[in-house]
This record gives structure tokens, sequence and C-alpha cells, in this order.
């Protein structure tokens, strides 16, 4: 199964891919949780929160092409229908168009009918970078504040 | 964001577009013959709809070889929330708690 997101923000990509890759700033718009560990390919991740005391998720890095697209696993741990699912694949791409970026998350690699947990948050996570990015705020609606 | 606004009120205006959505929920990735095979529309219906809900990305195209696939896009939506409804369900939030105030005050 395959999600297909989409979202145009006013940034450049160089600040949109910094916002995706460094985990001090992915946590205020993801769940309160980053990807810590190397961007190149064949390293090992770990989704991690100050918040939760334990690993949320684990990830292998398959493709950096800065600041254009990026392509790793994700295995899943912040629920145990995530975790469940077992291992799927995200990538980023980001496209300028003008004064702004396109940025497509494109998660596959799912089995049909993935719980939808595993995906359902990307529309929250992508809100969240936009307004982060376009107005230095932080999103505070109630599902965004999750392990935070 | 004031115009792309707009055009995502347009497109969930329409009761055909709302069911190519629905249809799209149910099985995302799909092709114009797979949803004009669903649905009770032309293909210049499909086609005609599909295009205004791409325009106010709601459906995000992507290409797999030789054939086209279409993708429920909830980012819109979700933008449209957190812009207007999450302000006004914490005004309503806030309204309740001061009521509490009030109330334990008597």
């Amino acid at each position: 199964m395959e999600k297909v997101y989409e979202i145009y923000i006013k940034t450049t990509p160089e600040v949109l891919w910094e916002a995706i890759t460094n985990p001090e700033i992915r946590a205020k718009y993801n769940f309160g949780a980053g990807m810590y560990g190397d961007w190149t390919p064949g390293a090992k991740q770990e989704m991690r929160s100050a918040n939760a005391d334990f690993t949320l998720g684990t990830s292998e890095v398959l493709e950096v092409d800065p600041p254009r697209r990026l392509v790793q696993t994700l295995e899943a741990n912040f629920s145990a229908e995530a975790a469940a699912e077992g291992s799927s694949r995200i990538t980023w791409e980001v496209e300028p168009v003008g004064d702004s970026c396109r940025l497509t998350v494109i998660h596959d690699r799912m089995r049909d009918g993935a719980n939808d947990q595993l995906y359902g948050g990307w529309p929250m996570i992508l809100s969240g970078l936009k307004t982060w990015l376009e107005s230095g705020e932080l999103l505070t609606t109630p599902g965004s504040l999750m392990y935070t | 964001m004031g115009d792309g606004d707009d055009l995502v009120f347009k497109a969930l205006a329409d009761p055909t577009r709302r069911s190519l959505l629905d249809e799209l929920f149910r099985e995302d990735g799909q092709t114009l013959s797979a949803l004009e095979a669903r649905l009770p529309m032309t293909r210049f219906g499909v086609m005609k709809h599909l295009k205004q809900l791409e325009e106010a990305g709601l459906v995000v195209s992507r290409r797999r070889g030789r054939e086209k696939l279409h993708f429920l896009n909830p980012v819109p939506i979700r933008l449209i929330h957190d812009r207007w409804v999450s302000k006004y369900t914490q005004a309503w939030a806030a309204g309740l708690v001061e009521l509490k105030h009030e109330l334990e005050e008597e």
C-alpha cells in the first residue's frame, strides 16, 4: 500500500531540508519526535522524543540527495498497532516552485489495509512543518501534542 | 493561502467530487479507468472533476510506469482544520473553563 502527501511551503529547499533532518527542529512538528543518526546511506537511525522513555522507531537511511530527496525505512514503535506493521519506506521529495517548495512525502511498502496509525499522522506533521517554517510558531492543536 | 483555501472549499462543495474523494479513501492510488468503472460518470466527467481536485491539492497524481495513479491528499483539509477549526474549538474550550470558574465561585 502506498500513500502520497503533498504540501507547498514558502521557504527554500535548504531550509526545508534542515527542518526535516535536524532532530531538534523535527521534534517541533513531528509529535515531539526526531530522527537521530547520520544522514548517509546505510546509516541506522532512532526516532526518539525527550518525553518518551522508549525508542519510537528505527530506520535505515537508503538515499540522501540534499536538498532534494531523502529515502529511508521506518520500523515504527510509537504504538503497538504501528509496530505490528513492520518495516515500511518513506520518501521525501523537495521541488522548488517560485518562492516556495513543493514537498511530497511518499509512504509506501505498507501492507494492504495497514493500520492507519502508521501513516495517519502525516497531514498533521506536514501542517505543523509549514506553520513552523512560515511563522516560527508551533501548532498547538490537541492531537499534535502527543509525546511532547 | 487564501486562494488555496477557496479552491479547496469549491472543490469540496460538489457531491460528485466528494464521492471521488470517498472512492480514493476506500482505495488509494487508482487509475482514471478504475475510477471511471467504479463511479456512475463518464470518463470526461471523472477527468474534469479530478482536474479540479488536483488544482485544489486534494488529489495528487503520480506516474507508475505506463499508469497514472491518483492519491487522496488530505493535507489541505488538515491545513483548514489547523487554520480555522482548532481556533474555534480553543475559544470554546476557553469558554468552558471560564464557565467552570464562574460556577465554582458561586
